[in-house]
């Protein structure tokens, strides 16, 4: 990660008009998404294995990479925005899809969290939240590449805009791969040591209810 | 280095808001603080969002650190007083009897 943050801030990048040396946010702001996704991606599959194992370690990994999801959408958000200010002229593009979609997608993540609140029963918590994961991480496709694609929009790829592939220089991509998977491993490292936070939480709720139950 | 300007085509009609940015002359009556992003090349731009990113992953490792002390502090509450439980219920089992 270091290499590469101090790669993207000294190599020479090709001179775009508009967006100057602001293109380096390609380094940083686009991998808070492809993280997001991953960590998304996860959680989904632990969700989806708790529906068939029905054990609530699976929910626990699930409920660790959907948190850490959603602090890389956050990095997304607010880092769009600021660039979009300075390259669009505004903090928030209301006409601009991608943006209101993906906060959006952050919001339904966000659901998934006070829905978990909802239920004291750890069992009927884990499989009601790990359904609506399902549909939850489902959606995110749809919000984020499938419909922004079929609107006119600001972003690349999208109606009529050239995609990122046909845009990006190749030099760029030296250092924006590599980013990609530095921010994924970080966030791996997030979620090990969220996973790690939060099972000493429920275990130490385990042994206080127990002697609680014991004291009476 | 050659040059490469892949966007300019593509979306010069499209990005209006680089006109209230670098090189416009109503950016002088901007704010202090839009002057300073949008100078420089926009350098301060990519140094604010690299400052976004790491001061929230902080504040997510810091809010697991409190997570953290949290625990600690009830598990050694849990250990204090299973140890008087432990020396109230049995006083013969302790070393100065």
């Amino acid at each position: 990660m270091t290499t590469v943050l101090v790669a993207g801030f000294a190599i020479s990048i090709p001179r775009i008009p508009i967006l100057e040396e602001s293109a380096r946010n390609l380094f940083l702001h686009v991998p808070m998404w492809f993280t997001m996704m991953t960590m998304f991606a996860v959680g989904f599959f632990f969700s989806v294995k708790f529906l068939m194992s029905e054990n609530l370690r699976d929910d626990q990994k699930a409920s660790a990479a959907t948190m850490v999801g959603i602090v890389f959408g956050v990095c997304g958000l607010l880092t769009g925005s600021l660039w979009a200010r300075f390259t669009w002229g505004a903090w928030w593009i209301l006409s601009e899809p991608k943006m209101n979609l993906a906060a959006m997608s952050m919001l339904l993540f966000v659901a998934y969290f006070l829905l978990r609140t909802a239920f004291d029963d750890p069992k009927t918590r884990a499989r009601i939240s790990a359904i609506y994961n399902v549909f939850a991480v489902t959606s995110v496709p749809f919000l984020l590449y499938v419909i922004p694609r079929q609107l006119p929009s600001l972003h690349p790829g999208a109606e009529g805009n050239p995609a990122f592939s046909e845009i990006t220089a190749p030099e760029l991509r030296y250092i924006f791969y590599p980013a990609v998977i530095g921010f994924i491993l970080v966030a791996m490292w997030l979620f090990t040591l969220t996973l790690r936070v939060r099972r000493v939480a429920d275990a130490l709720d385990v042994h206080s209810d127990n002697a609680h139950a014991h004291d009476e | 280095m050659q040059q490469v300007d892949t966007l300019t085509a593509s979306y010069g009609d499209k990005w209006d808001g680089v006109t209230a940015t670098t090189g416009d002359p109503t950016l002088e009556t901007e704010s202090a603080f839009v002057q300073m992003m949008s100078s420089n090349d926009l350098w301060p731009v990519v140094l604010g969002v690299s400052l976004i990113i790491w001061f929230i992953l902080l504040f997510f490792v810091l809010r697991l650190e409190r997570r953290l002390q949290q625990a600690e502090a009830s598990m050694h509450a849990m250990g204090d007083s299973s140890t008087n439980s432990t020396n109230t219920s049995t006083p013969s089992d302790s070393p100065s009897s």
